[in-house]
C-alpha cells in the first residue's frame, strides 16, 4: 500500500465527513451570535440535519452518483479502449436484449425468483418454530441459542458455501438423495419431482440462512407482553389458541421485518446466480458494461417491485399494537 | 403485584402456555423440544465438525472409508501447509485491518446518523429514512462499475479505503441495516435524559456522545459484531478492489490456495501432500477467528438481542 497518491483524496473525504456536520452546527452558532432569534423548531431541525448530514453526503457520493452513472451507461454501448471508455447512445436496446437475444438471463432470473418463493415460507416457519422453542426457560437454553445464532457469524463465509457446493449439506440431514429420488420419481411427475429434489438438496443451505431471522424472532417474542397471554389464559384459552390469537398477531410486524430481510438478503446475495451472471457479463467475460448496467437496473427494479408487493400484501395482515 | 408477575413469568416462560398441563405432558414436550433442538443444532454444527475432522486426515485416511470422523492420526502437517500456502499471518493482518476498521467506523457513524433519525423531528425525516431503506435494496453489483471507476480515479485501488471511507459515512456493507437497528434502539429510550442534558447546556454532539451512546451498549455490541464478521467473510468487494496478492484478505487467499500450493510444492516433488484435507484446514483457519470472537462474546450478544428491541 502506498499512501502518496491517494493521501490527498483520503484527507478530503475524511474531512468532508466531519466538516459538513460542523458547518451545519456553526450556522446555528453564527446566526444566534449575529442576533437572529431562532425558533425552537428551527434549532431542532438544524440538530437533526447535523446528525444525518454525513450520511447524506455519503449517499450522494457512494450511492446516488454511481446509480445515476450506471443508469446513464445502461443506455449506451460501451467500448473499452486503452485509455478511456467510449460511449455510444443506443436507447433501450440494452433493456430489450434479455427478452430478445440473451438466452441466459431470463431463466436464471425466474429460477432465482422461484427459489426465493419456495424458500421464504420454509425460512419463516422454521425460524419461528425454532425461536419459539428456544425462548422457553429450560436448562441448556444458552447453548442452543449460541449454536442457533452461529450461522450469522460464519454462514456468509465463502468456505461454508463451498462445502455445500460439494454436497456436504445433504449428508447432514441424513437423507440419502439416491433413494429419495427413486421414490420421488415414482410418485410424482417430472417437473414437480425435480423441484422437490432441488428443495431437498438446498434445505440445509436454506436452514443456514435463518440465523438472522431466528435472532429477530427471539427478540420479537421477548417483546410480546406476558400480561396479554395471562389474560387470555384466565379466560380459558388453550396454548394453541393463545399462539394463534395473541402471539402471532403481536408478532406480525416482526414477521414482516423477516420477510423483508429474507427477500433483500437472497436478492442481494453475491453468490446469487443472477448477480454472478451480471458480473460475468460486465466485468469478466466480455466487458459489456452497458448491458450489465441495464441488467442490474432491471434486476433492481424487480427487487423494488417485490418489496412493494410484500409491503402491500402485508399491510392487510400486520397488526400494530400501539395504533388506535 | 410485581412479585406475582415475576412468579408467573418464571413458571410459564415467555410463551406462558405450559402451566395447565399435566406433568407427563410437560415432560413429553420438554423431551420433544430437546430432540428437535439438538437435531437443528447438529445441522448447523455439521459442516464445522466435518471441516475440522477432514482437516486432520492423512491421504490414507481420506481414501479409507472406515475412517469416518476421527482420523487414525491427527495430521497437523495439513495446517502447516495451509498456513504457509495462504501466507496466513499476512492475510489475517489485512482481514483484521479491514474488518476491525470498518467495524468501528460503521458502528460510530451509523449510531450517529441513526440517533438523528430516531429522536429529532426535522422536515423530510420520513422521506430520508425511506432513502436509507432504499439503499439497503440496491444490489452491490448494480453500482460496482461506477464505484470502481470512482475509486480508481481517487487512487484507492489496492488499498483499504474503498472499505473504510464508505463506512465512515455510515454506508458500506449493509450500513442501512445497522442504521435501522440503532434507530429502533434509540426510539425506546426515555426523552427525559436528553432534555436534562440539553437544559444543562450540552450541545448536539455531547448529547449523542456522552448521553445516548453509552446507553446503546447492547446495540453497539450487536452492530459491531455483525459488521466485523460480515466484513471478515466478505468476498465480493475485495475481489473487485484488491489486485496485489500481498493485500489479499483471507477469503481471497483461500480462493487461490490450490494454485499457490501446487506452485510451492512443485519444486519439492511432494505433490500428493496437497489434497482436500489441506483445503479443509485452510477453510477452518479462515472461519476460526470469527468463531472464537463469537464464543467469547455470545453471552453479551444473546443478551443484547433480547434488550435491543431490534424489532418493534
Amino acid at each position: 500500500m502506498q499512501f502518496e497518491d491517494n493521501f490527498f483524496w483520503v484527507a478530503v473525504l475524511t474531512g468532508l465527513a466531519f466538516v459538513v456536520p460542523a458547518c451545519i452546527l456553526s450556522i446555528r452558532v453564527i446566526l444566534s451570535a449575529v442576533g437572529v432569534r431562532l425558533t425552537y423548531k428551527f434549532q431542532r431541525a438544524m440538530d437533526g440535519y447535523f446528525y444525518i448530514s454525513t450520511w447524506i453526503v455519503g449517499f450522494l457520493i457512494f450511492l446516488a452518483w454511481p446509480l445515476f452513472q450506471s443508469l446513464y451507461v445502461s443506455f449506451h454501448n460501451v467500448k473499452i479502449t486503452s485509455s478511456e471508455l467510449k460511449l455510444t447512445f443506443i436507447g433501450w436496446e440494452n433493456y430489450a436484449e434479455p427478452f430478445l437475444e440473451d438466452i441466459h438471463f431470463l431463466p436464471l432470473f425466474t429460477k432465482t425468483v422461484a427459489n426465493l418463493l419456495s424458500d421464504l415460507p420454509i425460512i419463516l416457519v422454521f425460524s419461528l418454530f425454532v425461536s419459539i422453542l428456544v425462548v422457553q426457560e429450560m436448562p441448556g437454553r444458552g447453548i442452543f441459542r449460541m449454536l442457533l445464532f452461529m450461522p450469522v457469524v460464519i454462514g456468509s463465509a465463502i468456505v461454508i458455501r463451498r462445502l455445500f457446493g460439494e454436497g456436504v449439506s445433504t449428508e447432514a440431514i441424513g437423507v440419502s438423495v439416491q433413494t429419495l429420488s427413486e421414490v420421488v420419481f415414482t410418485y410424482l411427475q417430472g417437473t414437480i419431482a425435480d423441484w422437490v429434489l432441488d428443495l431437498v438438496n438446498r434445505v440445509t443451505l436454506v436452514l443456514w440462512r435463518t440465523g438472522v431471522q431466528i435472532l429477530i424472532f427471539v427478540a420479537g417474542l421477548h417483546s410480546v407482553p406476558i400480561t396479554m397471554r395471562e389474560a387470555a389464559k384466565t379466560d380459558g384459552a388453550s396454548g394453541w389458541q393463545i399462539f394463534w390469537r395473541i402471539t402471532l398477531p403481536m408478532l406480525s410486524p416482526v414477521i414482516l421485518v423477516n420477510v423483508v430481510y429474507t427477500i433483500v438478503d437472497s436478492f442481494t446475495d453475491p453468490f446469487n446466480e443472477v448477480l454472478t451472471y451480471i458480473q460475468t457479463v460486465g466485468l469478466t467475460r466480455d466487458f459489456r458494461l452497458g448491458y450489465a448496467a441495464a441488467l442490474g437496473w432491471m434486476y433492481f427494479a424487480s427487487i423494488f417491485l417485490f418489496m412493494a408487493l410484500a409491503l402491500l400484501i402485508s399491510s392487510r395482515f400486520v397488526f400494530y399494537a400501539g395504533e388506535r | 403485584m410485581a412479585d406475582s408477575v415475576f412468579v408467573i413469568r418464571q413458571r410459564t416462560g415467555v410463551l406462558g402456555a405450559l402451566t395447565s398441563r399435566k406433568w407427563w405432558e410437560l415432560v413429553f414436550l420438554r423431551i420433544a423440544t430437546y430432540i428437535i433442538l439438538i437435531n437443528v443444532c447438529f445441522v448447523f454444527l455439521f459442516p464445522v465438525i466435518y471441516m475440522f475432522s477432514t482437516s486432520l486426515k492423512t491421504v490414507a485416511d481420506l481414501a479409507d472409508l472406515t475412517v469416518l470422523w476421527i482420523p487414525r492420526t491427527f495430521f497437523w502437517r495439513n495446517y502447516e501447509l495451509a498456513i504457509s500456502g495462504m501466507l496466513y499471518w499476512q492475510a489475517a493482518r489485512n482481514s483484521i485491518i479491514i474488518s476491525l476498521g470498518s467495524g468501528i467506523l460503521q458502528t460510530v457513524a451509523c449510531s450517529f446518523v441513526a440517533y438523528g433519525f430516531a429522536r429529532i423531528p426535522f422536515p423530510g425525516r420520513d422521506i430520508l429514512f425511506l432513502l436509507v431503506l432504499f439503499t439497503f435494496l440496491v444490489p452491490p453489483q448494480t453500482i460496482i462499475v461506477p464505484l470502481f471507476i470512482l475509486y480508481r480515479n481517487l487512487g484507492f485501488m489496492d488499498t483499504y479505503f474503498p472499505f473504510l471511507i464508505p463506512a465512515l459515512f455510515g454506508h458500506g456493507l449493509r450500513g442501512a441495516l445497522f442504521i435501522l437497528v440503532f434507530r429502533q434502539f434509540f426510539r425506546n429510550l426515555p426523552y427525559e435524559l436528553e432534555d436534562a442534558a440539553r437544559i444543562d447546556g450540552a450541545g448536539p454532539f455531547s448529547v449523542y456522545w456522552r448521553i445516548m451512546l453509552p446507553l446503546a451498549t447492547p446495540a453497539i455490541i450487536v452492530v459491531f459484531l455483525f459488521s466485523l464478521v460480515w466484513h471478515w467473510n466478505d468476498f465480493f468487494e475485495p475481489t473487485i478492489y484488491l489486485f496485489d496478492q500481498n493485500n489479499f484478505t483471507l477469503p481471497l487467499r483461500l480462493s487461490i490456495l490450490s494454485a499457490a500450493l501446487l506452485q510451492m510444492l512443485a519444486g519439492q516433488g511432494a505433490g500428493d501432500e496437497f489434497n482436500e484435507a489441506v483445503i479443509m484446514a485452510a477453510s477452518f483457519l479462515v472461519i476460526m477467528p470469527p468463531l472464537i470472537i463469537y464464543l467469547f462474546t455470545q453471552r453479551y450478544f444473546v443478551e443484547s438481542v433480547d434488550r435491543t428491541g431490534l424489532v418493534e
